[in-house]
């Protein structure tokens, strides 16, 4: 804001400079034309002023000459002269001094001495000072400034004739203020006048003044310096004044005098201060409407600029509503209605987006992160319990493979439709490619199953276009809030386990079990210990014993891995093998348990032990085509016959990739090594398929041997698998023996191998050393 | 110029009567400027050999005096005649002979007779221009013509003091004089005079141009 009002006052700011620098400037240039105009014209008035002054004091000397003229015209004066009659000459020059107002008159010899003089009675005789003027006298009016005593006269002179030249009369005019002021009446010679006498080299002396009181007189009483002859402008008692020096005439023998003119520039400009005056009044009532101008008219300016600052604010921080428009015309409305559409426009654009980023595209329904967000709103606003269900279509990514993409998402838009319907009026999501979920807040564990049931009904009607019908065999996890997860996407990370966990259940629904969880964080960072307890040896082999049947001898060990964890405890293989898989780990895993197996009977085969040993191998591992080879190494290594290692295999894993694992197996087999597969009857295989593989033995599943005893069917089919075993030429081993019944019907059956906790729990390998070398020699006969 | 039509014919025929046994001497007046002054007055040191006394006549015509200069002698005297229509008031202030006549129009004063040397200036009180001088000398004395010459005849040869003395002379100033040597036989070289002038005072024009 603050600089919001900077920008309002520097434009005010900037108009009124504006302004008044014009202003000053126009009036600076308008008082400095004037000054000068004024100068211009007192110097032009001063040079008039000195040429008058002469003209004048030239008509004194006319009039003077007149009147002595007239005067010399008298006969009985011009018989006075010429008979040298003093007293009736002084009278004479008296009368006529008075008329021409003289205030001294002389008569002067042809020789230059003085006749009569009315200042001196004893004056004759003596030399007339200014000799040059008799001379003069004849030829041209002869008139010049005096100073004589320290006063100042016009001094002109006249010759007498009587009938020739018989003497000069010598008038003194003194110049005076009294003169001055007089010639300021008859002419218009200024007030600011002064005549100076030179006392001494640049001094100089006021013996008149035009106006003694002026400022003028009272700074030229006694002067030290010259006087300008062009003129000047010059300081004179404070004041600005024009000078013009104007030397006058005078006789050799006096001293110079010379007329000094002044223009007062302050006085000249005097009728201008009311005019200056006048202007400055404009100028301020200028400035102040300026000022006022220029604030409203930057007000006009500024205040829709704060506004539009403002509105852009808001629009930043999200807020769209389009302000009222602005009514202006101008480019400010412009920007303004620009602004308002910027803003519709944005947030036109940004609820798309909005949309898009929380919504799927093909079912039209919200996203994972949208229900994500649902789900914890939920959890926040106070929902105390509720259950997420994860809806997974397990075929989609077969329908993708074999119908298409195109198909597919109409197949999920009709499925997300009809679980929408199902839903009833709770969230639904489409959570993944092939999985929508639902949040149902406020449900119990029942209610919950209640949906997933009445969803999976739903699902169960085959999506049907013509000719296509498919099913979408759907398979439902719960995850319940707040016992399984208090967070969103653990709840969600939860359900989708649980659906997991559902696909191929006879159910289609489960709920989310940590136990059956293989991706729960801790085992995450169990993979990398498992990475360290290989290298640290925190892992060891037991060892389970397998009694040889007809003989009733231990002469067979299954090597088991076990994890002594240094903080865990004990950690079940079948945690950290399922891991293993999941991680990639297991290929370490296999080759750690094949060398020290290995080992160990090739150790135990020195001490004179004759064992055989089975390690399991994973799917994993026969995938993998250099483990024939590395198993062949170890044997070299360990100098173990091939024979003395058993290599099982789940049923599971040969029925994966049939060319590759038939690969490793034949070479396997070829090596002489006997391959057994584990858990036979659990899965899916047939004797046929595997009668493929170079196998020598077959582990019946615990699940047929546990309850041997009780049941019947499970007698039957032990009976038939040994039997069929036989006549393929496989040997038979019965897992889970757990008592004496069992194991005598399984001799009674043929069975070869027996292994479980009646015959002997797992084992280290000291322990089976020391079981083997003390059994019996023959428990059975 | 009536005045020199009756005295020149005189003169030549005089000065060619003497030629024959005795010198002439010349003199040149001039003023500053080179210019032919005329009227001046050149008297030499020796005695106008003794005449009887006679009349000498200052007409005024035309407001003028004529002549303007005239030589006189002691014991000759001076006839004033008005042949103007307006009067004239003739005076002079000179010691020599102070006198005043108001002559009517063809009047003529009586005769005033000067027996002292000197030089009296004539005016007119009526009319200030008017000025004319009487040189009252013993002296053989002869007036410069317009061409600013004196000439003097059938002088015996010898040693002579020329002075020369003008109206327009500055008053105070000794008079100018020059001595020459005359010979026997012939012309004595020209003697010139360089005069200082002061300005006419009959110059009516001059003084109003001075505005006095």
């Amino acid at each position: 804001m603050r600089t919001v009002i900077g920008f309002r006052l520097r434009l005010a700011l900037f108009f009124v400079g504006m302004l008044a620098t014009v202003q000053l400037i126009t009036g600076a240039l308008v008082y400095g034309v004037t000054r000068r105009a004024l100068i211009v014209d007192g110097e032009r008035q001063l040079v008039a002023n000195a040429k008058a002054f002469d003209a004048q004091m030239d008509d004194v000397s006319a009039r003077i000459a007149g009147n002595v003229r007239v005067m010399a015209l008298d006969f009985a004066l011009r018989q006075a002269i010429a008979e040298g009659d003093r007293g009736t000459v002084l009278s004479v020059l008296h009368n006529h001094g008075r008329r021409v107002g003289a205030s001294r008159m002389q008569l002067i010899n042809l020789d230059g001495t003085i006749a009569v003089d009315t200042a001196d009675v004893h004056a004759d005789g003596k030399s007339f000072p200014f000799s040059e003027l008799i001379q003069r006298a004849f030829y041209e009016r002869a008139a010049e400034m005096a100073a004589v005593q320290g006063r100042v006269y016009w001094i002109v002179v006249v010759p007498i004739y009587a009938p020739q030249p018989v003497g000069l009369v010598v008038v003194y005019v003194q110049v005076d203020d009294e003169l001055l002021a007089h010639m300021q009446e008859l002419s218009t010679l200024r007030r600011d006048v002064a005549l100076e006498v030179q006392l001494a080299p640049v001094q100089w002396q006021a013996v008149a003044f035009g106006d003694r009181s002026a400022p003028f007189a009272r700074g030229l009483e006694h002067v030290t310096g010259d006087f300008p002859s062009q003129p000047s402008l010059r300081r004179i008692a404070q004041s600005d004044y024009i000078v013009l020096a104007q030397p006058l005439r005078h006789p050799y023998n006096s001293a110079p005098v010379v007329i000094l003119f002044g223009y007062s520039l302050d006085d000249a400009l005097r009728p201008y201060h009311n005019l200056a005056l006048a202007w400055s009044a404009l100028l301020a009532l200028g400035l102040a409407a300026g000022l006022l101008g220029a604030w409203v008219i930057a007000r006009n300016v500024s205040r829709p600029v704060e506004w539009l600052a403002t509105v852009a604010k808001r629009i930043e921080q999200g807020d769209y509503r389009v302000p009222p428009r602005l009514h202006r015309r101008d480019e400010i409305g412009a920007l303004a209605n620009a602004i308002g559409t910027m803003a519709a426009g944005v947030q036109q654009r940004e609820e798309r987006i909005f949309h898009q980023a929380t919504h799927d595209a093909v079912t039209g329904l919200p996203n994972r992160t949208a229900i994500e967000a649902d789900i914890t709103r939920d959890m926040d606003s106070g929902v105390t319990q509720g259950s997420l269900l994860m809806i997974g279509l397990t075929r989609v990514p077969d329908i993708i493979k074999t119908m298409g993409h195109g198909l597919c998402d109409r197949l999920m838009h009709d499925a997300g439709e009809r679980i929408q319907h199902m839903a009833d009026g709770a969230q639904v999501a489409r959570a993944t490619d092939s999985n929508f979920v639902t949040w149902l807040p406020n449900t119990s564990r029942d209610e919950a199953v209640q949906a997933a049931i009445r969803i999976l009904e739903e699902l169960a009607t085959p999506y049907t276009e013509p000719d296509v019908s498919i099913d979408m065999v759907p398979a439902i996890g719960i995850a319940v809030y707040p016992e399984h997860a208090t967070q969103a996407v653990a709840l969600l990370r939860y359900a989708e386990t649980a659906q997991f966990a559902a696909v191929g259940s006879s159910k289609a629904w489960a709920f989310y079990q940590a136990s059956i969880d293989p991706h729960r964080p801790e085992q995450l960072s169990l993979m990398g210990e498992l990475r360290e307890a290989l290298t640290r040896g925190q892992l060891e082999l037991f060892y389970q014993p397998k009694l040889t049947l007809p003989t009733r001898r231990l002469d067979s060990a299954e090597a088991l891995v076990r994890w002594q964890h240094p903080v865990r405890g004990a950690i079940s293989p079948d945690v950290f093998i399922g891991m293993a898989e999941d991680t990639g780990n297991i290929q370490r895993l296999t080759r750690w348990v094949l060398e020290t197996a290995i080992a160990q009977v090739s150790q135990w085969r020195v001490q004179g032990l004759q064992l055989r040993v089975a390690v399991n191998l994973s799917a994993h591992d026969l995938g993998d085509a250099d483990l024939p080879q590395y198993i062949v190494d170890l044997a070299a290594l360990h100098r173990l016959p091939h024979e003395q290692l058993t290599l099982e295999i789940t049923e599971r894993a040969v029925i994966g990739e049939f060319d590759a694992v038939s690969r490793v197996l034949q070479q396997l087999g070829e090596e002489g090594f006997h391959i057994a597969i584990d858990d036979f009857g659990v899965g899916q295989s047939s004797l046929s398929y595997l009668h493929k593989f170079p196998i020598d033995e077959l582990k019946i599943d615990q699940s047929f041997i546990k309850h041997l005893n009780d049941d019947s069917d499970d007698r039957i089919i032990v009976r038939s698998i040994v039997e069929l075993s036989h006549d393929l030429g496989y040997h038979v081993t019965a897992e889970g023996v757990e008592d004496e019944g069992t194991l005598d019907y399984l001799a009674s059956i043929g069975c070869d191998h027996a292994q479980g906790y009646f015959v002997a729990r797992p084992m280290n390998a000291d322990s089976l050393a020391h079981l083997i070398t003390t059994q019996p020699k023959s428990s059975h006969a | 110029m009536k005045r020199w039509g009756s005295r020149l014919p005189c003169l030549f025929v005089w000065g060619i009567a003497v030629a024959a046994h005795a010198g002439s001497l010349t003199i040149k007046t001039i003023d500053n400027r080179g210019h032919p002054v005329s009227d001046a007055v050149v008297t030499i040191d020796r005695a106008n050999s003794p005449t009887t006394a006679s009349t000498h006549y200052i007409d005024q015509k035309s407001e003028t005096f004529i002549p303007y200069v005239e030589v006189m002698h002691p014991g000759d005297s001076v006839v004033f005649r008005n042949s103007d229509n307006t009067r004239h008031h003739v005076y002079s202030f000179s010691p020599i002979g102070a006198f005043q006549f108001i002559l009517s129009p063809g009047e003529s004063s009586s005769p005033v007779v000067l027996n002292r040397t000197g030089i009296i200036a004539l005016g007119c009180n009526i009319h200030d221009h008017m000025i004319a001088y009487l040189v009252v000398t013993t002296d053989q004395a002869q007036v410069t013509t317009q061409q600013g010459q004196a000439r003097f005849d059938d002088l015996p040869a010898g040693h002579y003091t020329v002075k020369v003395w003008h109206p327009q002379l500055w008053p105070g100033h000794p008079l100018a004089s020059s001595d020459v040597d005359v010979p026997p036989e012939g012309a004595a070289p020209e003697l010139p005079f360089t005069l200082r002038l002061m300005p006419d005072p009959r110059s009516v024009v001059d003084r109003e141009h001075l505005d006095y």
